[in-house]
């Protein structure tokens, strides 16, 4: 059984501005994988996540899918799923055309389209609100529509690009645990960008730590993956001890930045 | 009704009631003559007697500002899906758009009623032209706008170019549209009634802005009030009408609760 999903050697990125987005970045993700990407502004941890989704081009180096070249993802063969910062739903557009729309786009006939709506919706807990339109849902459910449209191609890679860093501490706890339930369900392969220590203690089965100016992989802190992710979790001292050591790089990486500053 | 929206309805009516009432006293007290400054009584009665022929001519008004109205919006449309197709289509045709734009309608109205012998067709291509600008420069702009995340999601899963227009650029485009549309109804009777004062057609297919200057020869100032009040209120059933089908085109949009 292969193991690997994506494989990244020496991919550097530098944009057209001259800015080094990426410095060479070595990366392999599992099958199974919760990893979360975490770092200050300006690491490239987005930068990373839009080369895997091949939404940019590495300016060096070489990104692999499964064993090959994006060909390999599409309607016929892997598939990929990126969730964004925003929603991004059709405002036109009511809930279930929204979840429905990569199913449309890989040309699945609308009945078999329609059919899997619906469990899509359930996974997120919004199959109450199908008929709704994206205006009248909270910021919360917005992002439940964003997610369930995410997984109703069944990916066999989820890629979420800071996806609830614009939701209230308390709706963010919520999702958080409601992604860990989904992930261990399904094992869903996901690689998932934040600003937050909590949040990437909470979901990951291994942190890379990242720091900016070039944006480089700075550390990486494995996870139990076998640790119930609930409510307790998040009390429990294993949690506590996992946010001390994730806020201990975080804050050598910021140092680092303050060096680099200076002797700039 | 709540009281935001007696609000929002009495309190323009109370200040147009107040406007009418200052000036049929203005005019009453200082006994100013109806061919100077008509009183509100003057023109209403105006609007009894001459009723049949102004709404004859408000016909005809109406009939070409509507239909300059639909040619914008088919002709508007087409020329903003060609000028997205490329850059080099957009670069090689947006200054003549603009040209059309800056050139004053009132300036070349005379050469088109000259250039098209037949009245109607000459003064709904004048009020065309004034319309149609608003129509492709906001069709074009909502065709542009849209959202990059979602074009993101579709180009990550290959959508083809007709998937990309039917699903994400035409609908996107809806807001933007419909504001142009508004401005563009306007712009049509106005350009309606400019052509009709250059062409000055009179008979069967006379509109308002001939009675406007048939009452001025005349010194029938009343007449001519009458026939500005209705080319007002053909302004403002436009702007109902319009904004009315983009409330009921827009609603999914800005729907709350």
């Amino acid at each position: 059984m292969v193991t690997e999903t994506v494989t990244l050697q020496a991919v550097e990125k530098v944009f057209p501005n001259g800015v080094r987005g990426l410095a060479p970045v070595d990366l392999n993700i599992r099958q199974g994988e919760l990893v979360t990407l975490i770092g200050p502004s300006g690491c490239g941890k987005s930068t990373l996540l839009k080369l895997i989704a091949s939404l940019h081009a590495p300016t060096a180096g070489s990104v692999s899918w499964w064993g090959g070249d994006f060909s390999r993802v599409g309607s016929e063969g892997r598939r990929l799923s990126f969730v964004f910062q925003d929603p991004t739903l059709m405002p036109w557009s009511n809930v279930t055309t929204n979840v429905r729309l990569p199913l449309d786009l890989d040309g699945v006939p609308r009945a078999e389209a329609e059919a899997r709506v619906l469990p899509a919706l359930e996974q997120v807990g919004l199959s109450h609100a199908a008929t709704r339109f994206p205006a009248q849902l909270s910021g919360g459910m917005r992002m439940r529509v964003s997610i369930a449209r995410a997984l109703v191609t069944k990916p066999d890679l989820l890629l979420m690009d800071e996806p609830f860093g614009a939701l209230d501490e308390f709706t963010r706890n919520r999702l958080d645990e409601d992604m860990a339930r989904l992930c261990a369900r399904d094992g869903l392969t996901t690689i998932f960008v934040t600003h937050s220590l909590y949040e990437a203690a909470f979901l990951s089965s291994r942190v890379i730590v990242m720091a900016a100016s070039p944006g480089r992989i700075y550390a990486e802190y494995a996870i139990d993956p076998g640790m119930p992710r609930d409510e307790n979790f998040r009390l429990s001292n294993e949690f506590a001890a996992i946010c001390r050591d994730l806020n201990a790089l975080l804050s050598e990486v910021s140092h680092l930045d303050h060096r680099t500053e200076q002797a700039q | 009704m709540t009281s935001s929206r007696l609000l929002s309805i009495g309190a323009p009516v109370a200040v147009g009631v107040l406007f009418l009432v200052v000036w049929q006293i203005i005019c009453r007290v200082w006994n100013i003559p109806p061919y100077l400054m008509p009183a509100p009584s003057d023109i209403g009665a105006s609007l009894m007697t001459n009723g049949p022929v102004l709404l004859h001519a408000l016909r005809s008004t109406m009939l070409v500002t509507l239909i300059a109205l639909g040619v914008s919006v088919v002709a508007g449309v087409l020329v903003a899906f060609l000028l997205v197709q490329s850059r080099v289509i957009e670069r090689s045709l947006m200054p003549y758009v603009i040209i059309l734009q800056v050139t004053p309608i009132v300036a070349i109205a005379p050469l088109i009623i000259i250039l098209v012998k037949t009245t109607m067709p000459a003064l709904v291509i004048c009020a065309t032209l004034i319309a149609i600008f608003p129509i492709i420069s906001n069709t074009l702009q909502g065709l542009r706008s849209v959202d990059p995340g979602l074009e993101a999601f579709f180009r990550m899963h290959k959508a083809s170019r007709l998937q990309l227009l039917l699903r994400l650029r035409i609908p996107g485009a809806l807001p933007m549209f419909m504001a142009g549309l508004r401005i563009s109804s306007g712009l049509a009777l106005v350009g309606a009634v400019v052509a009709e004062f250059v062409a000055g057609t009179g008979g069967n297919s006379a509109g308002l802005a001939y009675e406007i200057l048939q009452s001025g020869f005349q010194m029938d100032i009343p007449r001519m009030f009458a026939a500005l009040a209705l080319i007002t209120l053909a302004g403002l059933v436009l702007f109902g009408a319009t904004a009315a089908l983009q409330q009921l085109v827009l609603r999914r949009w800005h729907e709350h609760g």
